[in-house]
């Protein structure tokens, strides 16, 4: 184990919170559920479609999909540490001869994996219920969901691990979270909404929001691998 | 390590740096009422003066959080604990400062938008920076562990001040492509700044840092007076036990 390099660390390390979470089903199942609940009482909450005009419903029901994923993103990054913390294995984790960063990617791995499989199943569901049609651009949803996932997997990572040794961690880590966020949500919204509202990816009027994704996307992953350390001490 | 002196009773009354800072809050108020002149009714007329505290009290409020950002870095890299004391001490002082930005300016908006709070891009980010800090006061008080705190509350004041700039941009960006309700009127565009409305400012400025410096110095002599009595208390405790 000590002569892998750092990708197969990070690789086995992810397998490992994976297959536990496949003999477990702890996390995801519930997550789901959570989502579409999430999901149904914001329904009440959607303008008529007849009375709003189209760039306000988009927007709405952008605003819908993502708040969903947040929120049931931040509850499942909570519990891959709870997981960890639970049976003690946080301190045994800590043994395992591999930098710290590597273990940030590699829990960062898997709150991605769960994310985009939240995602498989959140969009296309709330695609239905909120009626929304997306024509061609599913790829460019794809784009943009890609590089969404990074920034919120990158800070929900970090925030979790830093939540799970504190009191009223379901708390705080929503907390924390949410104000750093902002950005992201703010680009997600914005590219989903010009995508709902019929743009395709080349004449994507709010593709600027690309940059504010990317630099993100940059400083806070980068952030996230450098200060994993301090927060796992 | 507390000094003797620090320890000693002191005399009531300001040190050198109180009584500079209340001297210069005093020539501001002077200057902000007396010299700078009234402002146009479309903003505000009397109440714009408002701007001349709203302002400052905002990069102060940056200054701090700049602050907590670069002692969080040294804590981290050099694990001493009078660096952790002057994050937890900025981020404080911040605090106050960020609210007063945010009771300050629906104070003015009621009369001049006709509504308290209005999501434009200023206030906007300004409450997210309330947030973010907020956030890290509350990771400090329900942090599990004395030896952890330090640690944890560095990574949050270094994250949060990584995020202040795009979210900042973010906002902005935001609001220009959705702009909103009756955001022409802004205390801080041009309405009229001539030389003796400058020179308010400046001297708010000035009477706002020297605040911060002698508001930030009592707080780490708490910090430091703390970090004593607790090193005692574990020494006396050690010597009951022998």
């Amino acid at each position: 184990m000590t002569e892998a390099g750092f990708l197969t660390k990070t690789m086995w390390l992810a397998a490992k919170d994976l297959r536990i979470e496949m003999r477990a089903r702890d996390t995801l199942a519930p997550m789901l559920g959570f989502a579409a609940t999430v999901a149904l009482v914001l329904a009440f909450a959607l303008p008529e479609a007849s009375s709003a005009n189209d760039a306000v419903v988009a927007y709405v029901q952008a605003g819908f999909m993502w708040v969903t994923v947040l929120f049931a993103g931040l509850i499942g990054f909570g519990r891959t540490f709870e997981v960890e913390r639970a049976e003690g294995a946080l301190d045994s984790l800590l043994l395992v001869p591999v930098d710290r960063s590597a273990l940030f990617v590699s829990k960062a791995l898997s709150n991605l994996a769960f994310i985009v499989v939240l995602e498989t199943v959140l969009l296309p569901l709330t695609a239905l219920l909120f009626a929304y049609d997306l024509g061609g651009s599913w790829g460019a949803l794809v784009a943009v969901v890609a590089l969404v996932d990074l920034g919120f997997v990158a800070v929900g990572t970090l925030y979790a691990a830093l939540a799970a040794q504190t009191r009223s961690r379901e708390l705080l880590l929503p907390l924390l979270a949410l104000p750093a966020l902002v950005p992201v949500f703010i680009a997600a919204l914005e590219l989903t909404a010009d995508l709902l509202l019929g743009a395709g990816f080349d004449a994507l009027p709010a593709r600027g929001w690309f940059g504010i994704l990317v630099a993100f996307d940059v400083v806070f992953v980068t952030a996230g691998a450098v200060l994993f350390d301090a927060v796992l001490d | 390590m507390a000094t003797a002196s620090e320890l000693r009773p002191r005399r009531a009354g300001l040190d050198a740096l109180g009584a500079a800072a209340w001297t210069s809050v005093a020539a501001a108020l002077l200057l902000v009422f007396f010299v700078a002149r009234e402002a146009d009714v479309s903003m505000g007329g009397q109440l714009q003066r408002i701007f001349y505290f709203h302002v400052p009290s905002a990069w102060i409020a940056y200054l701090s959080f700049a602050i907590v950002f670069l002692a969080s870095i040294a804590y981290l890299r050099t694990g001493a604990g009078r660096w952790d004391l002057l994050a937890h001490a900025a981020a404080e002082i911040g605090i106050v400062f960020t609210t007063l930005v945010l009771i300050t300016g629906p104070i003015w908006a009621r009369p001049v938008w006709g509504t308290w709070w209005q999501w434009d891009a200023r206030l906007t980010s300004t409450l997210v920076l309330w947030l973010t800090y907020v956030g890290y006061l509350f990771l400090r008080s329900l942090a599990s562990d004395e030896a952890t705190v330090g640690r944890l509350a560095a990574v949050v004041g270094i994250v949060g001040f990584l995020d202040v700039p795009i979210v900042h941009f973010s906002v902005q960006w935001w609001r220009t492509l959705h702009p909103s309700g009756p955001t022409v009127a802004n205390p801080t565009t041009g309405s009229g700044l001539g030389a003796p409305e400058l020179t308010a400012f400046f001297a708010s400025l000035l009477a706002f840092t020297l605040l911060f410096c002698w508001l930030l110095s009592l707080r780490l002599r708490i910090g430091r007076l703390a970090q004593r009595v607790e090193l005692e208390e574990i020494e006396r405790a050690a010597a009951e036990t022998r």
